[in-house]
């Protein structure tokens, strides 16, 4: 892939900067939006939750417990979200001209990840604020983003080729989307989970990477390492998986679309 | 003129569905995956054959003109060559790159300017940043643009539109250039420009297929015709 790719650069690139330039196109604030979804979010689940509910959650401030959730999740399903489309609404090009095709839904992972860059600054600020002392511990924050990353990039490629043979895949992932969200800790902590049920919501990767991301902030804990073991190599095998059969299906879409 | 072969297609065969979807194709494709391709001679249901046995050779710098009524191919050949699809059965080499002009502005935005439409076109046809850096006055220059180029593209008359793709187009570096239908564009001082710059790129050695079922436009340019029949081709 890294290959295929490297020859295609510049086309990766071009469309990494097309997606942020309509994005912002037209619109008054421009980037904001980037920090205001997330923090948006924060605040309602501070308000509901923590003011309206008076719930606590392992006593960290609750504006940081949900934002240190918010943050890899809106970056989740925001790429996934524009994969799902991102094929089967570019007929125009996946028909007409040849270029490696998760180049679209890969544009749509990068400008994700670009917002989620934006927003991880602010929960720095945050964490600066709320004068959360920093250990070497933190450190496990970049292998966390590359765990996220690649889960993600895999599933945005998965149901960007199956939209293009399946427009189901589009309802249906708004559906599970939707579903996710509760199945990961972002709205409450895995600690407050009954064992019996710990397990199921450690099948979503994404448990593990909010959960760690929350302990290795705030918490300034390390990660225990064979659990960080595993789920790497089942994250990497899911992506070489899909990276299979992605590339393989590919040469099809065109005549499927 | 050299003789060296650029393109070849060697007993050719294309299948295509009428189906909305093709229902089972993803298993298929799971089971081909699992057992290797294998070729499906038989028409399925609702499939046809949209190109049956065609072979041919074009040397370098040749211009190829493609002729035959809707509906024989023309455009499924083109689409071989530039890769984007494969054939059911035979085998396609193609040297070089290839600038597939088959629909023009194809990855133009409208939100986007002209200038940032030469970059997204551009790339998509396989030039490099760099090198629409340094194209990019040429581009705007032959296009007639001038100060249309910093709006957006939506604004544009649709002649503007088609003179900013075909002016991206022509400038795409490479060794083969694949026009689909779309040599009447703008008006007759554009198409001026136009018939020069086609036979620059003559002169250049570049291989070129117009595809057309207007015979005048192909008896301008061409040096030999296909002629496509339903399903069968003649030199």
């Amino acid at each position: 892939m890294i290959r295929r790719l490297l020859a295609y650069k510049d086309l990766l690139l071009v469309f990494i900067w097309r997606e942020f330039l309509i994005r912002y196109k037209q619109t008054t604030i421009g980037v904001l939006w980037a920090i205001l979804q997330p923090l948006s979010l924060m605040l309602l689940f501070s308000f509901i939750f923590g003011v309206v509910l008076q719930m606590t959650q392992k006593n960290y401030p609750y504006t940081l417990f949900y934002f240190a959730g918010v943050l890899p999740w809106t970056f989740f399903s925001g790429s996934t979200n524009f994969a799902v489309t991102s094929l089967s609404h570019n007929i125009n090009l996946v028909t007409k001209i040849y270029f490696p095709r998760e180049i679209i839904p890969l544009s749509g992972v990068a400008i994700n990840f670009i917002d989620y860059l934006i927003g991880l600054t602010v929960y720095l600020l945050m964490l600066l604020f709320y004068r959360i002392p920093l250990t070497w511990n933190f450190l496990w924050l970049f292998p966390l983003m590359a765990l996220l990353l690649v889960y993600t990039t895999a599933i945005s490629l998965l149901l960007a080729a199956l939209n293009v043979y399946y427009r189901d895949v589009k309802l249906a992932s708004n559906f599970a989307l939707q579903f996710l969200f509760f199945a990961t800790p972002v709205i409450y902590s895995i600690d407050a989970v009954d064992n019996r049920w710990k397990f199921l919501l450690f099948l979503n990767p994404l448990t593990f990477i909010v959960e760690n991301m929350r302990r290795v902030t705030i918490e300034g804990r390390g990660i225990v390492l064979w659990q960080m073991g595993a789920e790497m190599l089942g994250i990497i095998v899911l992506w070489l998986a899909i990276y299979k059969i992605f590339a393989r299906i590919e040469r099809a879409f065109a005549d499927v679309i | 003129m050299s003789s060296e072969v650029v393109i070849e297609f060697k007993g050719v065969w294309k299948k295509y569905s009428k189906r909305q979807a093709l229902n089972n194709s993803l298993r298929e494709e799971l089971v081909s995956l699992l057992t290797g391709r294998k070729c499906r001679e038989e028409l399925a249901e609702g499939e046809f054959w949209a190109l049956r046995d065609i072979s041919f050779a074009i040397s370098k710098g040749e211009c190829i003109g493609l002729y035959g009524p809707n509906g024989s191919g023309k455009s499924t050949i083109l689409k071989l060559i530039s890769n984007v699809t494969y054939p059911t059965k035979g085998d396609i080499a193609v040297k070089g790159r290839v600038a597939p002009l088959i629909e023009l502005g194809a990855g133009m935005h409208p939100d986007l300017t002209g200038i940032e439409n030469i970059f997204m076109n551009g790339t998509i046809l396989g030039l490099s940043i760099q090198e629409l850096k340094r194209k990019s006055p040429e581009i705007i220059e032959f296009s007639g643009l001038d100060d249309f180029i910093e709006a957006p593209v939506k604004k544009y008359s649709s002649g503007m539109y088609l003179r900013l793709a075909f002016s991206i187009a022509v400038h795409s570096q490479a060794e083969c250039y694949l026009f689909d239908e779309v040599l009447s564009v703008g008006d007759e001082n554009f198409q001026g420009k136009c018939a020069i710059k086609i036979n620059e790129l003559k002169n250049a050695g570049k291989t070129m297929f117009i595809v057309s079922h207007d015979i005048n436009v192909i008896n301008k340019y061409a040096d030999r015709v296909i002629r496509l029949s339903h399903e069968r081709a003649q030199n």
